[in-house]
């Protein structure tokens, strides 16, 4: 198998190739990001017309985010499972049609539970469909500057949300809500040129062959493939739950400050420019986190879950004490501790993704996401609400904001318990040099129906310590040989290596 | 010769007197079916300019004084008159005296719907002095510059806002320089006008182009109506259709030449002859390569320690 063809011309590689069309890819995320996330964030403008427009309460008119966000986190799976199926172009280009035509329709609403359905159904899916491919797209194409090329792609959200609103602004004050919603789908099929420029790495996920005389469409063969492309096993797997559990923590607590940082401020006395100005500068440093993170955990000095866990905790940190900030009206005291707020907040996000490889291997990393999208969400639904609930219980923000920086501080805590987490070197790669060894001579029957691309074959390795196979009917014979002498090499070499 | 010494000042607004301004009378003494009573309204000048507002809501006689302490030369005797709409009210002139280091000028005037206006008083030295009082009818909350816009077959809903609910609210749509008034009853399908406290909206349904205008709300109060304008603009739904058409059109585009410009690179090359098949066949046939390239990739692929 491996040695059937001539070598290829330099610039086809397939395997992570860590530049090239890979920043092409994240240019893609970035304006992706942009226009999902950023349309979510700048939304503020169409309410205050649909509340004047359709006579219903603010409350009501917000439920429509609400449903959107929602719709975006539980359908994520179903998204990477579609991707595993047919590959992440279609389906992001699926997604943006999906998400702009929740948009078109939107603009024919005579009633807000149309726009429920519309923008918060519809486009949710959508978003489901373009958000999780599109990250795992840029997590395939890079390995050694995955960390700043997911950063460079996250930036699109920042950098959107300061120009969306006045653009929104603009719209509507010309076209009215129902022509700026119908631009805006317009605006949201870009996502469809967006998945266009995902070239495909590879072949997608395959499933084990069928067994002999059993037909493609039959109850099992469709359970059996529905399973493998959600990666449903990996909610039986000790670290994918420590990790789902921890991200579920983080979002209790990471959504409060956005939510209550205005009103808090202007709780403890400022003024309302002041109160704004916080809330742009926390969003100015929330950028530049994300891209201080992305390159200094490329740098390789500490292990990203390490990072991630610094993060965190820092984070968490901070949290507990944006209450003491502004003690005694102290504006430089708030805006000092947002700015760390928000420079944390950043810096967590890309390696809240690229920490997923290191987690579940390069081959369940689409389904991982998904899934870990629909978990988290429980995170977020009851973050926001909790927070409320304190403030109205206990008449100021303080509580929320140590509530919020308890969940944090406790994923932090979830974080280190994965396995392995306390040694100072990455598992794989130790296993995949001596796995390689190994690999020319192998030659399995079924690789030919399976991927035959590199980071496939490398993939197996990263499953092998956390994970047991069990559809991956290619890695079983290759198990038992390798882990001994893998048992071996590990003390050693992680003796060197500390 | 004052400059200096003025510009460093900062004109202090003194509390002012709104006694009997809100309420149906000022003076336990006066009847209540006395229609005319009496408002006072005091203010003291520290700079040489100050411009006060008053809002009236019926006839009254209103008492202007005001106070001028800010005269470095402190003259005995200074003039002082008074001004409506900067021409000068004959016999107004009088001489002012210097008391405990400031100067008085009182007046009264009888305000109804004819004679609302800007009114001053000035105190004359080498260099004039004054105190601008704006006597108007309450003004409306919202300025609307931007005009609204909404589409055909739809509806529309304009709104007006005061500080103090009037006595009615009456609307007209402007034709040219003439309006002609709104009537709820005789179109029930067409407008609708609802009033509530000191907000009042109407709603225009089923708009054609022609519902494209100004219109006017005005607030009547027992001296005169206050106007505020809104404009409407009514656009079919083709207007953001040419935007949303150009965007798909440029979408579609991008698309095809990402496509194209991938189909071509990846022709350009591959050592075989490709067949023009699908893209999945040729990345297939590159994965396929790229496994004899594996032992370069595994040096080059290090993962973070």
């Amino acid at each position: 198998m491996a040695k059937l063809q001539p070598p290829q011309a330099p610039q086809s590689q397939p395997a992570a190739p860590d530049g090239g069309w890979g920043w092409v890819v994240v240019g893609a995320l970035f304006v992706t990001s942009a226009l999902v996330f950023g349309i979510i964030r700048s939304m503020g403008v169409f309410f205050v017309e649909f509340v004047q427009y359709f006579g219903e309460s603010a409350q009501a008119v917000s439920w429509i985010t609400s449903i959107g966000l929602a719709m975006q986190q539980c359908v994520s799976p179903f998204g990477t499972a579609l991707c595993n199926a047919y590959g992440a172009r279609p389906v992001v280009m699926a997604g943006g049609c999906l998400s702009a035509l929740g948009f078109i329709l939107a603009s024919q609403a005579t009633c807000v539970t149309h726009l429920y359905l519309t923008m918060g159904v519809i486009s949710g899916s959508g978003w489901a469909l373009v958000f999780t491919p599109m990250v795992a797209s840029v997590m395939q194409y890079f390995t050694r500057k995955r960390s700043l090329a997911m950063a460079l792609g996250f930036t699109g959200v920042g950098l959107s949300s300061f120009a969306f609103s006045p653009l929104f602004q603009l719209l509507v004050e010309m076209y009215a809500w129902r022509g700026a919603l119908l631009i805006l789908g317009g605006l949201s099929l870009n996502i469809v040129a967006c998945g266009a420029l995902i070239r495909p790495l590879g072949a997608h996920k395959a499933v084990a062959a069928l067994a002999p005389g059993e037909s493609a469409w039959s109850c099992a063969s469709i359970f059996h493939r529905a399973y493998s492309y959600l990666e449903l096993s990996l909610l039986f797997q000790r670290p994918f739950l420590t990790y789902s559990l921890a991200i579920t923590f983080f979002n209790c607590g990471y959504f409060v400050p956005y939510v209550h940082l205005v009103a808090h401020s202007r709780h403890e006395g400022f003024s309302q420019y002041q109160a704004a100005f916080v809330i742009s500068a926390t969003g100015v440093t929330d950028i530049v986190g994300r891209v201080v993170s992305g390159w200094a955990s490329d740098l390789g000095r500490l292990r990203l879950s390490h990072m991630l866990v610094l993060w965190t905790g820092l984070l968490g940190l901070s949290l507990l004490v944006l209450p003491l900030g502004s003690l005694g009206g102290s504006y430089p005291g708030l805006l000092t501790v947002s700015l760390a707020y928000g420079f944390c907040a950043g810096a967590m996000t890309p390696l809240v993704f690229a920490v997923v490889p290191e987690i579940v291997g390069m081959e369940r990393m689409l389904g991982a996401l998904g899934l870990l999208q629909m978990i988290e969400s429980v995170g977020g639904l009851l973050g926001a609400p909790l927070s409320g609930l304190l403030k109205d219980l206990t008449g100021s923000y303080t509580a929320s904001f140590l509530v919020a920086g308890g969940f944090l501080l406790l994923g932090t805590m979830v974080t280190a318990t994965l396995p392995h987490f306390f040694s100072c070197t990455d598992q794989r790669s130790l296993q995949r040099h001596a796995h390689n060894s190994k690999q020319q001579n192998q030659h399995s029957p079924e690789s030919g129906l399976m991927t035959n691309s590199i980071s496939e074959k490398l993939n197996h390795i990263d499953t092998i310590p956390y994970s047991q196979p069990q559809l991956d009917r290619n890695s079983l014979q290759l198990e038992p040989e390798v882990y001994m002498p893998l048992n071996q090499s590990k003390t050693d070499d992680a003796t060197n290596k500390c | 010769m004052f400059s200096p010494w003025i510009l460093s000042l900062q004109l202090i607004l003194f509390p002012l007197f709104w006694r009997g301004l809100y309420t149906t009378e000022t003076n336990p003494q006066l009847v209540l079916t006395d229609p005319v009573t009496t408002i006072f309204k005091s203010a003291v000048l520290k700079g040489d300019s100050l411009v006060e507002k008053v809002e009236i809501l019926k006839p009254i006689d209103l008492e202007l004084a005001c106070t001028w302490t800010g005269n470095p030369n402190k003259l005995p005797n200074i003039t002082g008159y008074w001004r409506k709409d900067g021409s000068e009210i004959t016999n107004s002139r009088l001489t002012v005296q210097l008391e405990n280091e400031q100067y008085n000028l009182k007046r009264v005037f009888r305000i109804t719907g004819d004679t609302l206006g800007n009114y001053s008083c000035i105190f004359s030295d080498t260099d004039e002095a004054k105190i601008d009082f704006n006597v108007a009818a309450p003004e409306m909350d919202d300025k609307k510059d931007k005009p609204v816009v909404a589409y055909v077959g739809d509806s529309v809903a304009v709104a007006c806002k005061t500080k103090l609910p009037p006595n009615t609210w009456l609307w007209y749509k402007a034709n040219g320089t003439e309006q002609e008034l709104i009537n709820a009853t005789t179109d029930p399908l067409r407008y609708k006008i609802s009033v509530d406290g000191n907000t009042t909206k109407l709603t225009v349904m089923n708009l054609t182009e022609e519902d494209s205008g100004v219109y006017v709300c005005s607030a009547i109060y027992n001296i005169k109506a206050s106007v505020s304008r809104v404009e409407v603009r009514v656009i079919t739904f083709m207007e953001p259709l040419k935007p949303f058409v150009a965007i798909v059109a440029e979408v579609i585009i991008l698309v095809l030449l990402i496509l194209f410009y991938e189909r071509w690179s990846s022709r350009k090359s591959s050592n075989s002859p490709t067949e023009n098949g699908v893209h999945a066949e040729q990345t297939h046939k590159l994965t396929r390569e790229g496994n004899n390239g594996m032992d370069e990739n595994t040096t080059t692929r290090q993962r973070k320690i």
